[in-house]
C-alpha cells in the first residue's frame, strides 16, 4: 500500500449500529442518579453511596492544570445512561440478543460464540452500558472466580463490593473520579479467591455507541492472597463528530502474595485529520498493593482518543510489593496525550519500574507526567524510570514532567529521559533493503516500543503491533 | 499577610510622588495574594508562605546601611572588589581593569525588569527595592581579573527584609567572571533579589554564587537573562549555608550557537532548605545547554531541583542536558526533583537524568578495607561527589579556592 493510500485510510472501526436506545433523562441531577440506580436494581446503600459522591461533586472543581486543554463540557447536556433496549429483560441465551448487536461484535472480532471459545478468552462485553453476555462462566465458577458485570456483583456479592469499592479511589478523590462514582453505569467485577491462578486472560471490550452518551465504566478487581490474574481491556469506538466524554474508574486490590496484570489497548476514535471529533478519555486507574509481596503491573498502548488523560498508579502499601508501568502513547494529527503514572512507596523494600515510550507525529502533543514518591518509612525501596520520546516533524511536541520525591536515605530513585527523532541511518539501512518509508518507520517504531510490547499477553501483542503501525500512517514521507 | 509585614515607605529617601504611588500600588498587588505557597506549581516543593510565617512574626524594611566592620577579604587570587552592604552598593575597586571599560554604579531604575512568569515576589521587589548595582563591560574588553562582589549583611538585620535588583550587561565579545560572595552576621532576615542579565554577541559571563559561612538568611533570587549569537553563560551555584534559598534562573537563548551552563554543588545540613529552579528556553537552532545539580542532604534538610528545558520548533540541532543527583544521608532529609522537558523540534538531542540515594556501601567498604575509617571514607566520597562540578572552571586559583570552601563545609558533616 502506498503511503498516500494509507494516509487516506478511514478509521476501520468507525461504524454505528442502529439500535433503539433506552436513555436516562438528559443532565446530571439527583433524579438521573436515582434513575440509574433504579434501573440497575441497586440496594439502598449503593444509591446512598452514589448520592454522597454527587454531593461531593457539587463542591469540586474541574481540574485545569493539565496540558491538553479542551472545550468546556456541558454536563447538563449529556445522557448518563443508555442501554440497548433489548436488554430490559435479560436474555437467557445469545439467540435472544438483538442480532444487530451480535453483528457489531462480529465485526469487532469479539469471541462471543462457541468457536471462539478455543481462543481461550472469556469476554464480558459492554455495549454502551449494559453487559450483554458473559462467557466461560462455568470454567471460572469451578475455580470460585467471580467475573461478572459490576451491577450483578452489587446484587450478588454486596459484601465484597462494599468492602473494596472506593477503597482505592475514594469517592471524593477528584472531579472525574467523583463524577464516575455518582453516575457509573456498568463495568467489570473480578474476584480471585485465595491461592488461585486464573486459568485464562480475562477480557472486556468496551464500545461507545449511543451518540452524546458519556461512558462511565467502573471496574473493580480483587486478587485475594496468593492469587494471580491477567486482565485485558481493549477499546474501539464508532466514528462521529461530537466529542465524547469517557471517565472510567478502575480499581485494583492485590492482597498478600497476589499479582494483577492489567493490560490496555486503547484505540478510540481520535478525531479526523483536522482534529474534529474524537473521544475524551479521562480515566482514573489506580491499584493498591495492599499485601506483602504483592504485585501490580500496568501495561498500556494508547493510540486512540482526541485527548488521553490518565495516570494508572500503584500504591505500594505492603512490604516487598512491586509496581510496574509500561506505556506506549502514540499521538498523530491533532491528538493530545497526557499520561504517566504514580508510584507511591509506603512499605519497606518496595520496588517500582516505569518504562514510557511516547511517539508524536503531525500536530500532536504527547506528555509523560509521573510521580515517584518514596516515603520516610519505605526503607530500601527502589525505583527506575525511563521515558523516551520520539518526534516526527517539528509541528508536534514531546514533553516530560516527572515529579520525584525521596524522603529516605536507604532508597534509590533513578530517572532517565531522552527525546530524539528517528535515526536517519536506520531509515537508510531499511530503505536499502527494500522497505519503503512507511514500512521502515513502522519497523523502527516497533523496535522503539519493544520493551513495552513484550509485556503484553500474546493475543494483544500482535494486535498492538499492528495498531502501532496503523497509528502512524501518513506521518512520514 | 498585612499583619506580618510592617512596612514603612518613609524609609525610602528622596521619594517623589509618582514613585511613592507606584511602590504602594505594587505592595497592594503583592498583599492580594501574599507570599507564594505550595498551591502554586512553582512553589510546590518550597512553601515560602509556610517557611516565612513559621520563622517571622513581624517583618520590616531596612534603612540602615552603616558599616564599620572590616570585611574578611579573599587573598587566594587577585580580584577586583565591589562591596554591597545590606544589598546596597557601597564601594568598588576595579583597579585591575582599564579605565572606563568596566562600569559599576547604583541601579537607578527598574526599567526592563519584566517577568515572563507571574511571580508575586516581583511585586514585593518593585514595591520595596532599594536598587542594587548596574554592571556593564564594554565591547571587546576581556576583564583581566575576576570581580568579587562582597555581599555583606550586618548584624542588626533581625526580622528585616531586603529587596534589591541588579543589572549585568556584557557587551559584544567581552568577558567577565563575577563572583558573588555572601557574608552574613548572625541576624535572621529575608532577601529578595531580581537580577537581569544581558549577554551580547560573542560575550562570556561566568557567575559564581558562594556563601562564606552559615547564615540565618532566607534568600530568594530570580535571574533572568537573554543571550545573543555565540554567547556563553555559566553559573556555579555554591550557596550552601543559608536557612532557605531559592534561585530561579530563566535564560533565553535567542540566537544561534549560544550556550548556557548551570552547575551546582550544595551541601545542606540541619533545617536548611534550598531550591534551584531553572528554565532554559532554546529559541534558536544550534544552541547548547548543560545543567548539573548535585546535592548532599544531611539531617532534616530539604533539597529541591526543578529544571525545565524548552525547545521551540525552529530550534533544531539543540543539545540540552540536565542531570540532578542527590546523596541522602539521613532519613529525615528529603529530595524533590521535577526535571521537565518541553520539546517542539524533532532534530534535537535532549535528555535528562535524576538519581537519589545514599552513599554507595560498596565504595565505603572498599575504602575501609584499605584502612580508612568510616567517617573519613564518607567525607572522601562526598568530596568526590561535589568536586566533580568544578571541572568546568579553568582558572586553577579560583578552582582551588572553591574546592577549599567546599572542603570546609564537608568537614562540618558529623
Amino acid at each position: 500500500m502506498k503511503s498516500e493510500e494509507l494516509k487516506n485510510q478511514e478509521y476501520k472501526y468507525g461504524f454505528t449500529t442502529q439500535i433503539e436506545n433506552f436513555k436516562a433523562p438528559k443532565g446530571l441531577s439527583e433524579k438521573t442518579i436515582k434513575f440509574i440506580s433504579k434501573i440497575k436494581k441497586e440496594p439502598k446503600w449503593m444509591l446512598d453511596w452514589r448520592l454522597k459522591a454527587f454531593n461531593r461533586l457539587k463542591v469540586l472543581k474541574e481540574p485545569n492544570w493539565q496540558k491538553p486543554k479542551y472545550p468546556k463540557i456541558d454536563y447538563q447536556n449529556l445522557y448518563y445512561y443508555s442501554a440497548p433496549k433489548s436488554m430490559q429483560e435479560k436474555p437467557k441465551s445469545l439467540d435472544e440478543v438483538d442480532p444487530k448487536l451480535i453483528e457489531t461484535y462480529n465485526k469487532l472480532g469479539i469471541p462471543l460464540n462457541e468457536q471462539k471459545r478455543l481462543s481461550g478468552v472469556a469476554v464480558d462485553a459492554v455495549f454502551d452500558s449494559v453487559s450483554v453476555a458473559t462467557t466461560f462462566k462455568g470454567e471460572l465458577d469451578k475455580k470460585g472466580i467471580i467475573f461478572c458485570p459490576i451491577s450483578e456483583a452489587i446484587q450478588k456479592h454486596p459484601h465484597l463490593v462494599k468492602k473494596y469499592l472506593g477503597s482505592v479511589i475514594p469517592i471524593s478523590d477528584h472531579y472525574f473520579a467523583t463524577l464516575n462514582s455518582a453516575v457509573f453505569t456498568d463495568g467489570s467485577f473480578v474476584y480471585i479467591p485465595p491461592n488461585t491462578r486464573c486459568p485464562m486472560e480475562l477480557s472486556t471490550y468496551f464500545r461507545i455507541n449511543a451518540s452524546e452518551t458519556g461512558q462511565f465504566e467502573r471496574t473493580l478487581i480483587i486478587a485475594d492472597k496468593g492469587s494471580y490474574v491477567s486482565y485485558l481491556e481493549g477499546c474501539t469506538a464508532p466514528m462521529r463528530d461530537e466529542n465524547q466524554l469517557h471517565a472510567a474508574n478502575v480499581e485494583l486490590v492485590a492482597l498478600d502474595d497476589a499479582e494483577i496484570k492489567y493490560s490496555t489497548v486503547q484505540n478510540w476514535y481520535p478525531g479526523d485529520k483536522d482534529g474534529v471529533g474524537g473521544i475524551y478519555n479521562f480515566v482514573t486507574k489506580r491499584g493498591a498493593c495492599r499485601g506483602r509481596n504483592s504485585k501490580i503491573s500496568w501495561t498500556q498502548v494508547e493510540t486512540g482518543s482526541a485527548i488521553t488523560w490518565k495516570y494508572p498508579s500503584c500504591i505500594l502499601q505492603g512490604d516487598n510489593s512491586v509496581g510496574e508501568f509500561y506505556s506506549i502513547a502514540i499521538t498523530n494529527n491533532h491528538q493530545k496525550a497526557d499520561t504517566g503514572t504514580k508510584m507511591i512507596h509506603l512499605g519497606k523494600n518496595t520496588k517500582s519500574k516505569i518504562i514510557s515510550k511516547g511517539i508524536s507525529a503531525g500536530q500532536a502533543d504527547n506528555t509523560y507526567r509521573g510521580l515517584v514518591d518514596i516515603g520516610a518509612k519505605a526503607k530500601n525501596s527502589r525505583n527506575y524510570t525511563q521515558c523516551d520520546s520520539l518526534l516526527m516533524g517539528n509541528k508536534c511536541g514531546a514533553h516530560t514532567v516527572p515529579y520525584i520525591r525521596n524522603k529516605n536515605s536507604s532508597s534509590t530513585i533513578e530517572h532517565e529521559a531522552t527525546t530524539s527523532k528517528i535515526n536517519e541511518d536506520q531509515l537508510f539501512y531499511c530503505n536499502q533493503r527494500g522497505l519503503n518509508q512507511e514500512e521502515a518507520v513502522s519497523l523502527i517504531v516497533n523496535g522503539f516500543c519493544k520493551e513495552v510490547l513484550q509485556q503484553l499477553p500474546m493475543e494483544f501483542a500482535v494486535e498492538a503491533q499492528k495498531l502501532v503501525s496503523i497509528s502512524l500512517e501518513g506521518s512520514v514521507g | 499577610m498585612e499583619q506580618l509585614f510592617n512596612i514603612d515607605f518613609k524609609r525610602f529617601n528622596s521619594l517623589n510622588e509618582k514613585e511613592a504611588a507606584d511602590r504602594k500600588k505594587n505592595f497592594e498587588l503583592f498583599l492580594k495574594e501574599g507570599l507564594p505557597n505550595k498551591k502554586n506549581e512553582n512553589w510546590k516543593f518550597s512553601d515560602l508562605n509556610y517557611i516565612i510565617t513559621k520563622n517571622f512574626k513581624n517583618i520590616t524594611n531596612n534603612d540602615d546601611y552603616k558599616f564599620q566592620e572590616k570585611i574578611d577579604l579573599i587573598h587566594d587570587f587577585d580580584h577586583n572588589k565591589v562591596i554591597l552592604v545590606n544589598g546596597s552598593l557601597k564601594s568598588s575597586d576595579l583597579h585591575f581593569e582599564e579605565k572606563g571599560k568596566v562600569k559599576i554604579e547604583t541601579l537607578k531604575s527598574l526599567e526592563g525588569f519584566h517577568h515572563q512568569s507571574k511571580n508575586n515576589l516581583d511585586y514585593l521587589n518593585k514595591a520595596l527595592s532599594i536598587g542594587g548595582f548596574n554592571l556593564e563591560v564594554q565591547q571587546n574588553y576581556k576583564c583581566k581579573k575576576p570581580i568579587i562582589i562582597y555581599n555583606y549583611f550586618t548584624a542588626n538585620l533581625n526580622n528585616k527584609i531586603i529587596n534589591n535588583s541588579n543589572k549585568i550587561k556584557v557587551r559584544q565579545n567581552s568577558e567577565l567572571t563575577l563572583i558573588e560572595y555572601n557574608i552574613c552576621e548572625k541576624s535572621k532576615f529575608i532577601k529578595n533579589t531580581f537580577e537581569k542579565i544581558n549577554i551580547d554577541k560573542g560575550a562570556v559571563l561566568k557567575n559564581i554564587i558562594l556563601q562564606k559561612t552559615k547564615c540565618n538568611g532566607y534568600f530568594y533570587k530570580s535571574i533572568s537573562g537573554t543571550q545573543d549569537f555565540n554567547s556563553s553563560y555559566q553559573n556555579f551555584i555554591l550557596s550552601s549555608g543559608l536557612k532557605f534559598n531559592k534561585i530561579e534562573i530563566d535564560m533565553i537563548l535567542e540566537k544561534e550557537k549560544s550556550s548556557c551552563h548551570i552547575l551546582s554543588g550544595l551541601n545542606l545540613s540541619t533545617e536548611e532548605h534550598q531550591e534551584i529552579k531553572t528554565q532554559i528556553n532554546h529559541l534558536a537552532p544550534n544552541c547548547k545547554s548543560y545543567q548539573k545539580i548535585k546535592k548532599v542532604l544531611e539531617s532534616n534538610s530539604k533539597g529541591v531541583y526543578q529544571g525545565k528545558i524548552f525547545v521551540k520548533d525552529i530550534a533544531q540541532k539543540t543539545d540540552a542536558y540536565q542531570l540532578s543527583k542527590a546523596l541522602i544521608l539521613n532519613d529525615q532529609a528529603e529530595f524533590n526533583a521535577k526535571p521537565e522537558l518541553e520539546i517542539y523540534a524533532d532534530d534535537v538531542k535532549c535528555s535528562h537524568g535524576s538519581s537519589s540515594g545514599s552513599i554507595d556501601e560498596e565504595a565505603i567498604h572498599y575504602l575501609m578495607t584499605r584502612g580508612i575509617e568510616l567517617k573519613a571514607a564518607k567525607k572522601l566520597l562526598i568530596n568526590g561527589f561535589l568536586n566533580e562540578i568544578f571541572e568546568n572552571i579553568p582558572e586553577d586559583k579560583i578552582r582551588i579556592f572553591l574546592e577549599k570552601s567546599i572542603a570546609v563545609q564537608i568537614d562540618e558533616i558529623r
